[in-house]
């Protein structure tokens, strides 16, 4: 790797000696020729070091004035309306009315989200050991410790029940579960009027 | 402060009564057992608990230690009663976190002036890595005042002090194209803050804002002030 940086920068010295030619010096063949004469003699003299090799090139990525104040503070702090770099206090904090952690306004309360997420790990966990990763065609019904399904009918039409081994979580109600908004219908009729 | 330590040491000096006193409180320092130990170990080191340059593998690295000092002054007892009592101060640090200082120094900066609550709320708040270790920093002051330095309520503090300190400078170095090298810096910070008990202050920088009342004044001060020169 090293060798190809000192091929490459040697390269590019070559290259750079063809723009000093003024005035259409000798073709490039012959100054090859020339350079090469000079190799074997200079070679062993000049040393492969960085300095040697890149020359002025240490002072090529460098700053050329200093950064006035100005900069460095409009750098630091940016610009009140457009980019502010300083923290600003947020002011749409409020502490949850469960639990008593703090969270932003118009979002879901971290503690509280948390927790369910914990919750539909477990769950979806024992579903996965049990199920497996099918596709599930029937409905499952998820029960915790010390409760039995409703209706008799569920273990018979081949809803899939499983079993937590572990007592129900207090804010985890049977409700929450219901469909609220639309009643599954039981007929197998579709009106005109309902297709697409 | 500084103007204490020089009192505390001539007064050790001159009344031998009071020697026994610093070394008192020094040893009810030492006695009572850190209540977080993650960052305290037999060395009295705070550096941060997670990175390269934890204390389980860098004893040797020390960081700064004056900050602490400040901790162990034995203030001389109050002349009169009259006097405003003298508010309690917490000084802690968390030395080479593994964060750059000029990142660090916006959290420090943001916090500075704030009550303590308020900036644990709102450091829960901010998306930078070192909002974690400044947070852990503050509740660690906060239990060290209650516990150590005679503070009555943990909400009643105040961040008085708060900034950030160069820490150690790892270099090394990683590839570019075209066979060239770049040179990266694992940079670490100190973290220091000092607790105040009491309200805050309502303007934390100085000169206050001027309500249009005093900003009046002060116009009404100037143009009374001239004066025509060279005159009779």
């Amino acid at each position: 790797m090293s060798r190809n940086f000192i091929i490459s920068i040697t390269n590019f010295f070559n290259n750079l000696e063809r723009l000093f030619l003024p005035n259409f010096g000798p073709p490039p063949s012959l100054a090859y020729l020339v350079h090469q004469q000079h190799s074997p003699r200079t070679n062993s003299s000049q040393k492969l070091s960085l300095k040697n090799l890149l020359g002025d090139g240490v002072l090529w990525a460098v700053p050329k004035h200093r950064r006035s104040v100005e900069k460095r503070l409009n750098r630091k702090f940016g610009y009140p309306e457009y980019v502010w770099k300083p923290l600003r206090e947020k002011k749409n904090l409020r502490p949850c009315q469960q639990c008593g952690h703090d969270h932003e306004l118009g979002v879901l309360c971290p503690h509280c989200y948390d927790k369910v997420r914990q919750e539909t790990q477990l769950m979806q966990d024992k579903i996965q050991s049990q199920l497996g990763l099918e596709p599930i065609e029937q409905e499952v019904i998820v029960l915790y410790a010390g409760e039995t399904a409703e209706q008799a009918t569920d273990a018979i039409s081949g809803k899939r029940i499983i079993e937590m081994k572990k007592p129900r979580p207090m804010w985890f109600t049977k409700n929450l579960l219901q469909k609220s908004t639309q009643q599954s219908s039981e007929t197998k009729e579709v009106k005109p009027s309902d297709l697409a | 402060m500084h103007k204490v330590i020089r009192q505390m040491a001539q007064l050790t000096l001159q009344t031998p009564l009071l020697a026994t006193a610093p070394a008192t409180s020094v040893a009810k320092l030492l006695a009572v057992p850190p209540a977080i130990t993650q960052n305290v170990d037999c060395c009295g080191v705070h550096t941060a608990s997670t990175g390269g340059l934890c204390a389980k593998w860098n004893k040797h690295n020390y960081g700064p230690r004056k900050w602490l000092e400040y901790n162990k002054t034995v203030h001389p007892p109050q002349e009169s009663q009259d006097e405003e009592p003298r508010k309690a101060y917490v000084c802690h640090m968390r030395t080479n976190i593994k964060y750059s200082p000029d990142k660090m120094w916006y959290i420090a900066a943001f916090v500075r002036g704030m009550s303590v609550d308020e900036a644990l709320k709102q450091l829960n708040f901010v998306l930078k890595k070192g909002a974690t270790d400044v947070r852990e920093t503050i509740l660690e002051a906060q239990q060290m005042a209650v516990e150590r330095h005679n503070v009555e309520y943990k909400s009643n503090l105040w961040i008085a002090e708060s900034f950030v300190g160069k820490g150690r400078v790892f270099k090394g170095m990683r590839r570019h194209a075209r066979g060239r090298f770049g040179r990266v810096e694992y940079k670490h910070c100190h973290y220091f803050l000092r607790l105040e008990e009491g309200e805050p202050p309502q303007h934390y920088y100085l000169p206050e804002p001027q309500t249009p009342q005093q900003q009046l004044e002060q116009w009404l001060e100037q143009m009374r002030s001239r004066k025509v020169i060279s005159s009779l």
